[in-house]
């Protein structure tokens, strides 16, 4: 559940255009994806197979989308503590292969204050060679930060 | 894609009388430490103390019943999912080591050739805590030997 929250938003509560310290992901070795295969069940040949990654027109195996999904909250809880995220979208965009890495980063898209502090954040996740893999987005509720967070 | 030029995606693109929409029985799933615990370490998240990961629901996607749903709608063998999209939204916070009870449906478009999952998530008690989306693009394999 939700923390009982605060109505007003915190002193350094974020502001539209406010910047996330891109941070770097990764490389994601085959090894890596078989490991994500095993805790995520998604055993997609297309991640784990050559063979089958090339049948349906990739050069090797794709890092999952989902993996790479999954690296915006980590991105998000370590630039503030203090967030409950209510909603995590993104469209897969390019393949990462096997053995890159991705740098995701964010900004702040929108504030509100009222009926609870709330941001949207527009996300990012880029492969090496910069094309843009993930356009993501979230909408992040202030809570405040339990012992476990 | 090359495989966006196989002549078996014609097959996918069938009347639009062949869209489906199959909505499955109630299935209980378990938020289990371990598997959050693996799930965080495999999606490089160092947190810890019994927080459950917002995509670790992505999980339950390969679930038997799911995995066969797929399966059969995408088209068997020749064809493989490859995900375009995916949304999450939450009412609640997942709590660990807790028992949730999973709605899905599936609608399956021929045109454009997708599988869109949706997949709510309750407690025992009926409260909603979240929501998912899953759009998948569906891609025929080109098995023909190399030359």
């Amino acid at each position: 559940m939700i923390e009982a929250g605060l109505e007003r938003a915190p002193p350094d509560w974020p502001k539209a255009g406010d910047e996330i310290r891109a941070q770097n992901f990764g490389p994601f070795a085959r090894e890596a994806l078989a490991r994500y295969a095993a805790v995520s069940g998604d055993d997609n040949p297309l991640h784990l197979d050559p063979e089958a990654a090339r049948a349906a027109g990739l050069a090797g195996p794709a890092v999952h989308g989902m993996l790479m999904l999954s690296c915006f909250e980590p991105l998000i809880m370590r630039w503030r503590r203090d967030l409950f995220i209510a909603r995590l979208s993104g469209k897969f965009l390019r393949p990462v292969l096997a053995g890159e890495g991705i740098r995701v980063s964010g900004r702040v898209m929108r504030r509100r204050d009222v009926p609870r502090p709330e941001l949207t954040l527009r996300l990012i996740a880029r492969a090496q060679n910069n094309d843009l893999a993930i356009l993501g987005e979230a909408t992040v509720w202030y809570k405040i930060p339990g012992p476990l967070s | 894609m090359k495989a966006a030029h196989d002549p078996r995606a014609a097959a996918l693109a069938p009347k639009a009388s062949a869209d489906k929409l199959i909505r499955l029985p109630p299935i209980r799933v378990r938020t289990g430490a371990s598997e959050v615990a693996g799930f965080l370490r495999e999606t490089g998240d160092a947190r810890t103390g019994g927080v459950v990961p917002v995509t670790f629901p992505a999980r339950w996607l390969a679930l038997p019943a799911l995995r066969g749903l797929i399966l059969q709608l995408i088209g068997g063998d020749g064809f493989l999912p490859v995900q375009e999209g995916q949304t999450f939204a939450y009412e609640h916070e997942l709590r660990i080591e807790t028992d949730y009870v999973l709605a899905v449906e599936a609608r399956r478009t021929a045109k454009p050739p997708r599988l869109t999952l949706k997949m709510a998530v309750s407690t025992g008690q009926g409260e909603n805590c979240a929501h998912l989306e899953t759009v998948l693009r569906i891609v025929p394999l080109n098995l023909e030997p190399a030359s």
